[in-house]
């Protein structure tokens, strides 16, 4: 990720830190109508802020104190991801293990009988199936 | 003779899922083509295969339909997407939309194409299709010409908005429907208690869209088969169907231009009868966050009797005083201080401590339940709302049921979906005469 | 006492803009571009329903649910399809009849006969449906609805699991008498089962029970709780699924069995039904679906965000869409077109899907959409052919052109109510549609039709029977 010319957004719901250059991104439905304290997850930058109907109407100004209510996500001056707990708010999470970002590999349903949820070979296939599912339905 | 059996056990016996395939079928020998994408069209064409049709499903070649390429967090998805591509999957996204279904594949785009529709369609009682209007038209297989071939053919197109009027340009969105015909901006928490319109977490639109096309399919059927010989061309807008469901807010806007607003968890028509937040997780230890969050419940007690019943379990006994006819506590500024005393009662309970002090005194009660406590729950196990499924292509599959039980031909789930092109030799040779080796040639130069 | 200066703001009178005609709406367009959409209108037009057929014209059903509108829906869905349609309510009505929201009196209309009240929900779904009354808590009622049910090809009932087996009506009885019935009992959870109903359960019990609360709404992580539909949706979905098993087991009758079957819907499994992926997800990994609120765990860009003046939905899951709602958005904001197109780990589709990545995609487009009401943005975004549209309101909704002109909403001069705007049936057909006849009945008006039609009874029978209370 290139360091040099990074777009510039116009304040708003994208706030870039004016210590650090991370962007946080201040997502539509929590700060829509919000007054108060976010931070910069970057570096934990106090701002204040007031939005009203997704407009920035005040800020954002550097305070203290704590924050209220954290970005859903922000970008460091590179471009790279900020995720850590307390620096962003949780990710809504179907599991106990956070989102991979990748297919996932399983060959066992949830009470442990074969499923074919992996990628297969042409080898492993029997016609249209895994080989290792037509086997379970051989007579 | 013995007696006879209590009601619930006649029923549970009646309706067993498990007993489900030594009865017949209510469409045996009814064929349905289905050239659809997405959840609109295939459903409609799903519920006639949990019916017993044979039910076709055309897809793009390799690659199948779009639907096949969405699943959520982009995680789980069932192997192969096809013999060409077995290292590819298809997502859970296509996953409900095409049950019992047999799966073909054929390039409309090619000339060959339209004749081997023609002649499937020959050989159907229905064609459930949902691109573009005019598309199949263009293709010379719209309703015009497949009547001409099979009039007997009930011909239904689905789609967002039609194929007439200002906006028959405009694509077809489950949530657009929702948003247009006016069900999402009433359902979610009212604006001046900070809410915001909420989508339905269902493919609202399309999912039960396409049940109201299959009733359509049904009743045109039943009419040919009992009535008239004769088949029909059927449209089903989504967007119309969703405006079918609002309610009292049309007849209510009309006449006195009152417009109906969010309401959130409770109920416009009746208190108490609504859901309410209780403070303590039902899994606080688990480390899935879907657990370890508080639970919801609903309560209902909007009879005097039952309303008195719960001001005294949680303690409220002057609330039976100030709202003791139901004209009082409906009201909207009323409502609030009701539900706010219950919820402030059910802070420091779980929600199976709520229901179980509610089902003590006698009122009605629901906890709300995610998808695992609807999973292992054994009420939908023993009803077969959800089931596990011995699936032919993916193995040990957990999947829903169907949506209604008939006694005597009930409908049923067979196996859950198929890669792309399982069955061409299938269908093509079997339907169409096609031999072996034609089957291969058109498969390799992926016209089907 | 009614508040007689009710309401107290003008009323537009419908439509307050009128409905296009055919000319402006496809004004411009060539002959042969005009030519697809006018032979549908042709075949589709609900102004020529009346000189079609229907599909139902054989079949008589009788409606004897109360206090649930799954019951009526259902039969709400075979009386717009032209089945001869009773329904039959307890003498003191089905309580659905009295509900009004908030308790407004003043919302009820009153018909011109009696100037008897009717809520507008119950009046909604009172369509082609005739009234009669009888007190199926009675024995007398009872042994009434055993010679009813003699004429009828459907009977719907919603009682408490096992009420009408107790009282010699249930199906095992019925089927007796007469056994071409198709008895279909609808209700939230069903007859039978550790959970099964509990007499006055009401939906959203259905919609809690099912998973689908716990799926709707904003996720915690943005301040939201579990969300009911604004309707009592399950019912609804419930009531469309059992008609089409009451349909299948007509046409089985009919072509195969000669017999008629026990039909068994619930609104819960309905929407189970159509909770699409909530049970192969749960059953590969364990996976609870999360609510999501009005973004999707499968697709980017496929949400509802703020804007300027309400909601705006945007759809483009593939590149082609992509591409082209960022060049939209660039056309005011090119910072924000950039920041997207610079970003290197959203060019491939899949990438976009984490929900790290759906906050950064919504909170720039939001960012351009606080400046667009959801015309303008619906404008701009279609001249990139990229389909969108605003969350309407209800009044937006009986306002919008396209929903006029194709009558997905319409306003029907009824004999007892007056004028009344309603959402259209959406059984449209080219050979045998759906079609509105009347939209409502005051409580028992076809007494006297029915009871001398069906089972002989005259004047004075009837009156004995009003007497006792049975009717």
């Amino acid at each position: 990720m290139s360091s040099e010319a990074r777009t510039t957004i116009k304040p708003g719901l994208v706030l870039t830190c004016t210590k650090c250059s991370s962007k946080n991104f201040l997502d539509p439905y929590p700060f829509w109508n919000f007054q108060g304290n976010t931070k910069c997850a970057g570096c934990d930058t106090i701002y204040a802020v007031k939005f009203v109907k997704g407009q920035l109407v005040s800020g954002p100004t550097v305070g203290s104190g704590k924050p209220d209510l954290l970005p859903g996500y922000a970008e460091d001056k590179n471009g790279a991801g900020i995720t850590g707990e307390g620096q962003i708010r949780p990710a809504p999470q179907a599991r106990p293990d956070p989102f991979s970002g990748k297919q996932k590999q399983i060959s066992q349903s949830v009470r442990g009988k074969p499923v074919s949820g992996h990628p297969l070979k042409k080898e492993e296939l029997v016609g249209s199936r895994a080989k290792f599912i037509a086997d379970l339905h051989r007579i | 003779m013995a007696t006879a059996p209590d009601f619930e056990t006649y029923c549970q016996e009646l309706f067993d899922h498990k007993t489900a395939f030594g009865k017949p079928e209510v469409l045996k020998g009814y064929r349905v083509l289905s050239c659809t994408q997405y959840i609109l069209g295939p459903s409609c064409a799903s519920y006639l295969g949990e019916l017993g049709a044979e039910v076709i499903k055309i897809e793009a070649p390799r690659r199948g339909e779009p639907m096949r390429h969405t699943t959520p967090f982009n995680e789980p998805l069932l192997y192969p997407l096809s013999r060409w591509a077995p290292e590819a999957g298809t997502g859970l996204g296509f996953f409900g939309a095409n049950f019992n279904e047999e799966f073909v594949s054929l390039d409309f785009h090619r000339p060959e194409a339209r004749q081997a529709m023609s002649e499937l369609a020959a050989k159907s009682d229905v064609m459930v299709q949902n691109y573009r209007p005019g598309t199949f038209d263009r293709w010379g297989i719209g309703y015009q010409h497949l009547s001409k071939v099979n009039p007997r053919l009930v011909y239904q197109w689905l789609g967002g908005f039609g194929g007439w009027g200002p906006g028959r340009v405009r694509a077809s969105y489950d949530i657009l429907g929702q948003a247009q015909g006016g069900a999402f901006g009433i359902t979610g928490e009212a604006a001046d208690r900070g809410g915001t319109p909420a989508k339905h977490t269902i493919w609202l639109a399309d999912y039960w869209g396409g049940m109201m096309a299959a009733v359509q399919v049904l009743a045109a059927l039943y009419w040919r088969d009992t009535v008239s010989g004769e088949g029909t061309f059927i449209e089903y807008s989504q967007v119309h169907g969703v405006t079918r469901m609002l309610e009292y807010a049309l007849p209510l806007y009309g006449r006195y231009g009152i417009r109906r607003e969010r309401w959130g968890n409770w109920d416009t028509e009746l208190c108490v009868h609504g859901i309410i937040q209780c403070g303590k997780s039902s899994y606080p230890d688990s480390k899935n966050p879907q657990e370890a969050e508080v639970g919801y419940i609903l309560v209902t007690a909007h009879t005097d009797e039952d309303f008195k019943k719960l001001c005294d379990v949680i303690g409220r006994k002057d609330l039976a005083t100030t709202y003791a006819k139901h004209d009082d506590r409906v009201k909207a500024q009323n409502q609030e201080p009701v539900y706010e005393a219950i919820e402030a009662w059910a802070k420091d309970k779980t929600k199976e401590d709520v229901a179980k002090l509610l089902d003590k005194a006698g009122i009605l009660n629901q906890p709300v339940w995610n998808a695992k406590e609807v999973s292992e729950h054994p009420h939908w196990k023993l009803r077969g709302a959800v089931q596990w499924i011995d699936d032919p292509m993916y193995g040990d599959i957990h999947a829903q049921g169907p949506a209604f039980k008939m006694s005597d031909t009930p409908p049923r789930v067979k196996w859950t979906m198929k890669p792309v092109g399982t069955d061409n030799e299938k269908v093509y040779g079997r339907l169409l005469g096609w031999s072996k080796s034609k089957i291969a040639e058109m498969e390799d130069a992926e016209v089907i | 006492m009614a508040d007689t200066t009710f309401p107290k703001h003008k009323v537009l009178p419908w439509p307050a803009v009128p409905i296009p005609t055919p000319d402006e709406v496809y004004r411009g367009l060539t002959d042969q571009a005009k030519e697809y959409p006018l032979s549908l209108e042709a075949q589709l037009r609900q102004s020529d329903n009346f000189k079609k057929p229907e599909n139902l014209t054989t079949v008589r059903v009788l409606d004897v649910s109360k206090g649930m509108i799954i019951g009526n829906w259902c039969s709400s869905m075979l009386s717009e399809l032209g089945a001869d349609t009773i329904k039959c309510e307890p003498p003191d009505g089905d309580p659905l009849r009295w509900l009004t929201p908030f308790g407004r009196k003043e919302y009820m209309f009153k018909d011109a006969e009696t100037g008897e009240p009717i809520g507008l929900h119950f009046l909604h779904e009172m369509r082609n449906k005739q009234s009669i009354t009888l007190d199926l808590e009675k024995e007398e009622g009872r042994e009434l609805l055993k010679k009813l049910v003699v004429h009828f090809d459907v009977l719907i009932e919603n009682y408490p699991p096992g009420q009408f087996d107790k009282w010699g009506i249930g199906y095992r009885q019925l089927k007796e008498i007469n056994p071409r019935l198709v008895y279909a009992w609808v209700g939230q959870k069903g007859q039978w089962g550790p959970s099964k109903d509990k007499p006055g359960n009401l939906d959203p019990t259905a919609q809690a029970s099912c998973g689908f609360v716990h799926g709707t709404g904003l996720p915690k992580e943005f301040g939201g709780r579990p969300t009911r539909s604004a309707m009592w949706m399950a019912d609804q979905a419930g009531g469309t699924s059992t008609a089409m098993g009451i349909l299948a087991s007509l046409l089985y009758r009919d072509k195969v069995s000669g017999k008629g079957q026990f039909v068994e819907g619930t609104a819960a499994e309905a929407v189970i039904r159509i909770l699409d992926y909530n049970w192969a997800w749960y059953g590969m990994d364990g996976s609870i679906r999360p609510r999501y609120g009005n973004w999707d765990l499968a697709i980017n860009i496929y949400a509802v965000n703020p804007c300027k003046d309400g909601y705006f939905m945007v759809g483009g899951g593939h590149d082609r869409l992509w591409y082209r709602i960022w060049r939209t958005v660039g056309q005011t904001r090119a910072d924000l077109e950039d920041e997207i197109l610079d970003d290197k780990s959203l060019r491939v589709v899949v990438a976009r899907l984490p929900h790290t990545k759906q906050v950064k995609t919504y909170t720039v487009l939001a960012d351009w959409q606080k400046d667009h009401s959801r015309a303008d943005a619906m404008r701009e975004l279609l001249a990139q052919q990229v389909a969108s549209g605003g969350v309407n309101y209800v009044d937006e909704v009986a306002e919008d052109p396209h929903f006029k002109y194709r009558g997905h909403v319409d306003q029907f001069e009824d004999r007892l109510y007056g004028k009344v705007l309603y959402g259209t049936t959406p059984f449209i057909q080219h050979k045998a549609p759906g079609r509105l006849k009347w939209i409502g009945r005051p409580l028992g008006y076809d007494n006297e039709e029915i009871y001398l039609k069906l089972l002989g009874l005259g004047g004075g029978d009837l009156a004995g029977l009003k007497k006792r209370g049975v009717v």
